[in-house]
């Protein structure tokens, strides 16, 4: 071989090189996406929305899959056009109306074609909470067949619904923005989190829930807090209990740094206020807080080692200001628990947090007001902000975005 | 109660005492028995649990001393292991719980309270246990599910001795259980307050212990005792108290107990043993006592039956005689004796039968007599008068022979009534009335009860309205009812009453012949039924005789009541059928 030939061989292995990694980072249609989860999930009712925490964030994920929203919210939280191209006032500038986007067609292979009166909203708050409101996945777009099953327009269609236990969502082929990569999503449903590693170790399943604390993910997308359910404990214990949590430690040992301590329900880069709640220790002021404190009892996830963890140590803590937290059960008077961020938008973040608490909520307040409301009287107490953690197979690709996820080759 | 009965209940008395008090003695016995066995398989158990328990402790110093040496408490020590790596160093080491802390006590690592990385340690220990290279000792620890535990622990310095490592095992139901794993044996473990941990996972009744863990607490060293669980024996527990002591620090009391079940079921076996043997020696006992007895008072018996023979007239009652001994010798008294009531009474009969006969030839004597005497004179006349003359011989001869056979007449009457009560016939039973048999007896006094001349003598009649319809033999019954009426009349010489009342009583008929004569003592009253006997100046003594045997004869009895001055009243009770009784 002449030594001028080489360059050029090495200059072509190169090029075919490239062209096969190309290719392996090149999105793929086709495969069937095995998801194993926590949450146990009824249906997908967009009305229905769950107050368990785990459930409400696994339906404000899956939800958007399956039904559509006139507007969406962008990575920045500006509403834009989703199932609606345009809005503009009626002629008597007291209602908006929307634009339907043409040949959308639902699951069930007709077009969608809406009432005049459910595209219109009346003109009696700003149009930016109006399309924020809308935004959010539980004013989806659905249609009631006649046997009460839902129909939608998303990406995906639901083939089967075992309710709490599997679901199967097809692809949607004839979606309006063109079908998504996969075939298909396998869902189990109310797998705990030993099983779901175990299955994912042996290469059952694709995606699976993790511990918390563990993502090297730095957008917060869940709030780590304790929420207390019973008329047990006064205002007063509560607060000792929150003022008696060393965050500190348990972010640098539990938490091996990941998170943000906060005092806060939404995370800084949400509401921009996150600061001005306060998360500070005082146990001496949680000690002169506790006196007569019943024994209160205690529930978490005790499958997950960190959440685990951080519960023995926020009773430790408790302990040494006086206050005992023994575990208990579902019924427990306090429950540390995950809470998930389901919008872009603080207000409709907030709606969200306020059905997981149960308490009443309005969007006409400022999103500070409306979290100081949620905070005052310490029903909930913030903890950390922390990133929603996933463990996933490596043929995975775009997760947790599931019209553009894709399965790779093996 | 019988002869018989008082010496079966004594023999029995005797026997169950006798047995009784060998079940007694054999019971008490076998209890000490037991005692002294239970207090030496205390002794013993005492013996093993402290070899147990050296045992465990230099087993869990062995532990510890391997995970101080162990790379991953190294780890830890440096600072640069996981807050839960203990964990892993006391699974390793297979140790209940592994703290490791700085020599401050700061806890950096705790395998059974992960949580607590960062405090202080704070047990109720005296710091220089932390220090010392002792052997293991007991301590109360803190845990997450609750106040303290007690544990079996060993402390030990990691070799660069920036950390001390405190390891053991928890006194939890497994190490409890690995304790009493003998059969019928188990461990509990109170602590203070007043909780009690059972290997079993029971529920104690804690104040049924108290006593015992006071003793062992207050003593400072090990008690023993018994509890009883429930009312039934075979619940109660031998317990050994052992408290768990360290420094002057009681950690709790370790109670050892061991069932008694066995031991009670074992001495209730022998009792009732004792008790099937006592009844059945008792049941024997009294067998042979009412043998014994039997066979003793058999003859005191028959004896018995004997005399009451005797006394009931049966002179040939005998005794058998079975036996040589005391009794055998009154059988053959009785026998002898009974023999000679009978000869003498054989004699007495005899000399009774010589005397009536005597009587009556005396009475014959005397009513033939009587006759006899006329009749000679008579005859003695009319030879006479034949020697004279003619005439007067036929006129003496009318008058003689008028007289002879008048007196022949009356020695005819004499013999006839003799021959009358010597061949009274048996009754010829019908249906009588006897008040229309009174009405005619009475009716045949009439003239004489109304002739001139004759002492007045009032008759009363108080018979039954209703005639007294009865099976008998009329004709006697008037004869004897006659009889009594004659005797009645004869008694009141200077007039009186003659009472004849009749009447029905319960099953038989009641007819009494009153007079209101001169009456008659207690010993007349006693003969007057006598043959032969009379009170009169010429009776023969056979009309009362008669009458008795009449009445005799027709099932009934007579009776007279009668006292000297107040007349005598006859009673005469008959049955209404002659096979019932008056």
């Amino acid at each position: 071989m002449k030594p001028t030939a080489l360059p050029w061989i090495a200059a072509a292995s190169a090029f075919f090189a490239l062209v096969i990694l190309q290719a392996e980072s090149r999105p793929r249609y086709g495969g069937a996406l095995r998801v194993e989860m926590s949450a146990a999930l009824n249906n997908l009712d967009p009305a229905e929305i769950p107050s368990d925490p785990v459930a409400l964030e696994a339906k404000a994920r899956l939800v958007p899959a399956v039904f559509e929203t006139l507007v969406r919210l962008d990575e920045s939280g500006k509403p834009q056009p989703w199932l609606a191209t345009s809005w503009t006032h009626d002629v008597a500038r007291k209602r908006w109306v929307f634009m339907a986007r043409p040949r959308v067609r639902l699951h069930n292979g007709m077009m969608w074609t809406p009432t005049a009166s459910s595209l219109e909203a009346p003109d009696d708050r700003p149009i930016e909470q109006i399309l924020r409101e809308m935004a959010r996945p539980w004013n989806a777009i659905i249609v009631r067949e006649p046997d009460g099953t839902l129909t939608g327009t998303g990406p995906f269609r639901v083939a089967r619904w075992e309710a709490g236990k599997a679901a199967t969502l097809l692809a949607n082929e004839a979606h309006w923005k063109g079908r998504p990569y996969l075939d298909s999503i396998e869902i189990q449903m109310g797998r705990d989190l030993r099983d779901q590693t175990q299955d994912l170790q042996l290469g059952k399943v694709d995606v699976t829930d993790a511990s918390v604390g563990t993502s090297d993910e730095t957008k917060a997308e869940e709030t780590l807090a304790l929420i207390f359910d019973t008329p047990r404990s006064t205002p007063a214990v509560r607060e000792a209990v929150a003022l008696s949590i060393d965050k500190v430690a348990i972010r640098r040992v539990l938490l091996k740094g990941h998170g943000d301590i906060t005092g806060a329900l939404l995370p800084q880069w949400l509401s921009g206020y996150a600061f001005l709640f306060d998360g500070k220790r005082d146990v001496a002021r949680a000690r002169q807080l506790s006196a007569g404190s019943p024994p209160l009892t205690f529930s978490y996830d005790r499958q997950d080692a960190v959440l685990r963890s951080i519960g023995e140590r926020i009773s430790v803590n408790a302990m040494e200001a006086g206050i005992t937290m023994r575990p208990g059960s579902s019924m427990a008077d306090v429950r540390l628990v995950m809470i998930p961020i389901t919008s872009r938008d603080e207000l409709a973040a907030l709606a969200d947090i306020a059905v997981v608490l149960k308490a009443p909520f309005s969007f006409a307040a400022a999103p500070y007001e409306a979290e100081r409301a949620l905070i005052d009287g310490f029903r909930v107490v913030p903890l950390f902000h922390l990133a929603r953690n996933w463990s996933l197979a490596p043929r995975v690709h775009s997760w947790p975005d599931l019209p553009n996820v894709w399965i790779g080759q093996p | 109660m019988t002869f018989r009965t008082k010496l079966l209940l004594l023999s029995s008395i005797t026997v169950a005492g006798a047995v009784a008090l060998v079940t007694g003695a054999v019971s008490i016995a076998a209890r000490q028995g037991f005692e002294r066995a239970d207090g030496q398989r205390r002794s013993d158990l005492l013996a093993q649990l402290r070899r147990e328990l050296d045992a465990r402790g230099a087993e869990v110093v062995r532990q510890v001393e391997r995970a101080a040496a162990s790379a991953g408490v190294q780890r830890i020590a440096a600072g640069s292991a996981e807050f839960n790596q203990a964990q892993q160093e006391s699974a390793a080491q297979d140790l209940g719980f592994l703290d490791v802390v700085q020599p401050d006590l700061t806890i950096l690592s705790s395998a059974h309270w992960p949580a607590r990385f960062g405090y202080k340690n704070d047990w109720e220990i005296a710091a220089e246990d932390w220090h010392s290279a002792g052997a293991a000792f007991f301590a109360r620890i803190p845990v997450p599910e609750g106040p303290s535990v007690v544990a079996l622990v060993a402390v030990r310095p990691t070799a660069d001795k920036r950390a001390l490592v405190a390891g053991g095992r928890l006194v939890d139901p497994v190490f409890l259980k690995s304790l009493g794993d003998a059969p019928g044996m188990r461990a509990l473990l109170w602590l203070p307050p007043g909780e009690v941990v059972d290997a079993q996972g029971g529920n104690p009744d804690i104040t049924k212990l108290a006593g015992l863990v006071n003793a062992a607490r207050g003593r400072d060293t090990e008690a023993t005792g018994t509890v009883q669980w429930t009312s039934a024996r075979s619940s109660s527990e031998a317990f050994l108290a052992f408290p768990l002591e360290h420094r002057g620090q009681i950690a709790g009391v370790l109670l050892a107990g061991t069932s008694l079940a066995a031991q009670f079921a074992l001495e209730n076996e022998i009792l009732w043993i004792g008790v099937v043997a006592a009844v059945s020696g008792i049941l024997i006992g009294v067998l042979l006592g009412w043998w014994t007895t039997e066979r003793v008072t058999r003859p005191v018996t028959q004896l018995a039956r004997g005399a009451r023979a005797v006394a009931s007239g049966d002179w040939s009652a005998r005794v058998e005689v079975i036996s040589k001994d005391e009794i055998g010798e009154l059988a053959a008294a009785f026998n002898r004796m009974t023999e000679q009531l009978a000869e003498q009474r054989d004699r007495a009969i005899q000399a009774e039968r010589v005397a009536a006969w005597r009587e009556l030839a005396r009475r014959l004597a005397h009513e033939l007599k009587n006759p006899l005497f006329p009749l000679q004179i008579t005859i003695e006349n009319l030879r006479k008068a034949r020697k004279r003359s003619e005439s007067e011989f036929e006129e003496v001869f009318q008058e003689s022979t008028g007289t002879l056979l008048a007196e022949v007449g009356n020695l005819k009457t004499i013999i006839g009534r003799f021959s009358d009560f010597a061949k009274m016939p048996p009754p010829n039973f019908e249906v009588v009335d006897l008040n229309e048999i009174v009405q005619n007896v009475m009716r045949l006094h009439d003239a004489q009860l109304k002739a001139e001349g004759s002492s007045k003598i009032d008759a009363q009649l108080d018979l039954a309205e209703v005639g007294l319809r009865i099976q008998a033999d009329g004709e006697q019954l008037r004869r004897a009812i006659g009889n009594l009426v004659l005797n009645a009349i004869d008694a009141m010489p200077r007039g009186g009453v003659l009472r004849i009342a009749s009447s029905r009583e319960d099953g038989h008929v009641r007819l009494s012949v009153s007079d209101t004569g001169m009456g008659l003592t207690e010993e007349e009253c006693a003969r007057l039924f006598t043959p032969y006997y009379t009170t009169k100046q010429h009776g023969t003594g056979l009309g009362l005789a008669i009458v008795q045997s009449v009445v005799s004869d027709h099932g009934g009895k007579i009776s007279v009541l009668s006292s000297p001055g107040n007349g005598a009243t006859f009673i005469i009770e008959l049955p209404v059928s002659p096979g019932e009784p008056a």
